[in-house]
């Protein structure tokens, strides 16, 4: 079935008109534009693929086979819907303009802030952009979006850093602090060269060579209480929506998915509307797969009733994470109680997500199979009258090693 | 004549570097006492920065630069204390664990831990586990502050803890860790001493492990 036909199939799905079972993917569509048969789960398998699998991270990010492979085995012995290929995805552009990063063994790489690239402001005019594609490790990243594609005949939605973070990693954020405060011109034109000269031609390449239909920039600075909002709005913002009228198209809907920060705002709505902001510049808003992302460290604190009714008053799909540190920890029982909360509070008539964003390296599998399989069974819809008293028994799934070994790629 | 006391402390709360150095250096030029020109100026300011923050009136940005301009009047102003005000309450051995780059929680901490008067050595970032060891053995520490700001780099302390105690210097040091990826929980499973969830609690942590509040 084609991406085209798996797509409307879910869309159409959501709507209520429904032809036949879903199949991962477009149980995401659906939940993206309405309501599916049940909430789907996602899976970010990043260091945990690394690790479970015995690579080093100088493999694990610089070798395109063994990384897809290793991620599609964690995302297939879990049996969530839909997986991610999600490299150290703030560090590529970083990496293709020169950067210093720090590189160990059992960790992803990242950036070593103690030597910023642009370490004075005439840095800036001797930068030479990334040829795209070709410096750096981009070459990586697209030979892995091939092998992703080959693998699950889907494009992938593809991930890079957004202009904002790439200015606080290259510049080093108290020196960026000290520009905006002391030199406003110089922070707008670094934002401008990183967006236009960098960022742009990079999504375009990624977009001639996968056709991806989703690109999403991260954005982990553009966040309170790391950022104030005022800084946001005026060295962050301008700059997304340039990139993404510069780069989306009718098929192609281009993101910030913007950070966190609600529970460290008087008002959390100053962030969630931010968030939105990072959305706009896409024509056709409507048939746009928006969705608000919320961690677990603002949801807990400013509750999922109150952005679920944000992501309900702005008509998107509402994406929750599961708390890492829980899943690492358990018990199963903890985990268990967790998504059951999460999914009553935040199903709503549908448009939720769950997200395994990260299983800290050493996480039992027993706890990631109880939380996937605890959002199949609870995640349902309608949600039951009874749901309260739904049984749950975490699943008793083939260890490891026996599983790898009978069903996993090869790594 | 200017209250460069008054000067200083507005500039290290407000974070404006330039000013808070100009007036620490011009204080003592005025032949006002440097522990003076610290406990009224630079500590005052850089509490009433931990007090907005704590408010929620103040960003973290607001907060590292307060950070900055106290650690630059500090440059001035250290040198000149003397007798027994320069005796400081302990010494604090800080970094970020090996494979961590990210210093900013640390550099709050160190400037907070400062004008609380401890002698606080930065080990920087990225700091081997062998590291900690020597530094133990040969800085003899009070207390051993360890931050970690992922989730695949905070298992390393873990590992200092046990080279600690490999190299039976365990129980010499009072053991306090911080950071985006730990939790009061993770410290207890480690074995440390202690767990601060901000740079404030930990001050208060660490005046607490030493009974020095």
């Amino acid at each position: 079935m084609s991406v085209t036909t798996k797509l409307t199939k879910g869309m159409f799905y959501a709507k209520g008109l429904r032809a036949g079972k879903l199949d991962g993917f477009e149980r995401l569509i659906a939940a993206i534009y309405g309501r599916p048969d049940r909430v789907p789960v996602i899976l970010q398998p990043y260091t945990y693929a690394m690790a479970m699998h015995g690579l080093s991270s100088d493999i694990f990010f610089r070798e395109p086979e063994p990384f897809i492979n290793a991620s599609a085995n964690m995302a297939n012995y879990f049996g969530v819907d839909f997986w991610s290929p999600v490299f150290d995805f703030y560090n590529i552009e970083l990496d293709a303009l020169g950067q210093k990063l720090i590189w160990r063994d059992s960790s992803e790489p990242d950036v070593d802030t103690s030597a910023p690239l642009i370490a004075g402001h005439a840095s800036l005019n001797h930068l030479r952009p990334p040829v795209p594609g070709k410096s750096g490790r981009m070459p990586y990243v697209l030979d892995a979006y091939k092998r992703y594609m080959e693998l699950m005949g889907l494009p992938p939605m593809c991930y890079c850093c957004s202009p904002f973070t790439m200015a606080v990693l290259v510049r080093g954020y108290v020196n960026l602090l000290r520009d905006m405060r002391d030199d406003p011109r110089f922070v707008h034109r670094l934002m401008e060269f990183l967006s236009m000269e960098v960022v742009v031609p990079w999504i375009d390449k990624m977009v001639e060579v996968t056709d991806a239909s989703i690109v999403v920039m991260s954005d982990a600075w553009a966040s309170a209480p790391n950022m104030t909002t005022a800084m946001i709005r005026e060295y962050c913002l301008p700059y997304v929506q340039k990139v993404i009228k510069a780069t989306n198209s009718s098929m192609r809907t281009v993101l910030d998915s913007g950070s966190w920060g609600e529970k460290d705002v008087k008002e959390p709505r100053e962030i969630l509307d931010i968030k939105m902001d990072m959305m706009a510049g896409n024509a056709f808003k409507a048939l746009r797969p928006f969705f608000l992302l919320v961690w677990n460290e603002d949801y807990e604190v400013v509750g999922i009733d109150r952005v679920r009714k944000y992501a309900d008053e702005k008509k998107v799909c509402l994406m929750l994470n599961v708390r890492p540190n829980l899943l690492e920890e358990g018990p199963t029982e903890a985990i268990t109680r967790m998504v059951k909360g999460m999914i009553r509070e935040g199903a709503g008539k549908g448009r939720l997500v769950m997200l395994i964003n990260l299983a800290p390296v050493g996480t039992p599998v027993e706890n990631v199979h109880t939380a996937v399989a605890a959002i199949k069974q609870f995640g349902k819809y309608p949600l039951r009258p009874d749901y309260e008293e739904i049984a749950f028994e975490p699943p008793q799934a083939l260890d490891w090693p026996t599983w790898r070994e009978r069903e996993g790629l090869p790594v | 004549m200017a209250d460069w006391k008054k000067v200083l402390k507005d500039a290290v709360a407000k974070g404006d570097e330039d000013v808070a150095e100009d007036a620490a250096q011009r204080g003592i030029n005025e032949g006002i006492p440097a522990i003076e020109m610290l406990q009224d100026g630079a500590v005052a300011g850089i509490y009433e920065a931990g007090a907005l923050w704590q408010a929620g009136d103040y960003f973290l940005p607001d907060v590292i630069l307060a950070a900055e301009a106290f650690n630059l009047a500090m440059k001035h102003l250290e040198p000149m204390i003397t007798g027994v005000d320069a005796q400081p309450k302990a010494r604090v051995v800080l970094g970020s664990v090996a494979g961590d780059a990210h210093d900013l929680g640390k550099n709050i901490v160190t400037a907070l831990l400062r004008s609380a008067r401890y002698e606080v050595i930065d080990l920087g970032v990225d700091v081997p586990t062998e590291k900690w060891v020597e530094s133990v053995r040969d800085l003899k520490p009070a207390v051993l502050g360890m931050g970690a700001y992922m989730t695949t780099t905070m298992r390393n302390m873990a590992d200092v803890l046990k080279a600690l105690q490999a190299a039976g210097t365990r129980d010499r040091v009072k053991v306090i860790i911080g950071g985006a990826a730990v939790t009061d929980d993770y410290a207890k499973q480690i074995g440390a001493d202690g767990y601060a969830d901000n740079a404030m609690d930990a001050v208060s942590l660490v005046d607490g492990l030493l009974g020095a509040a």
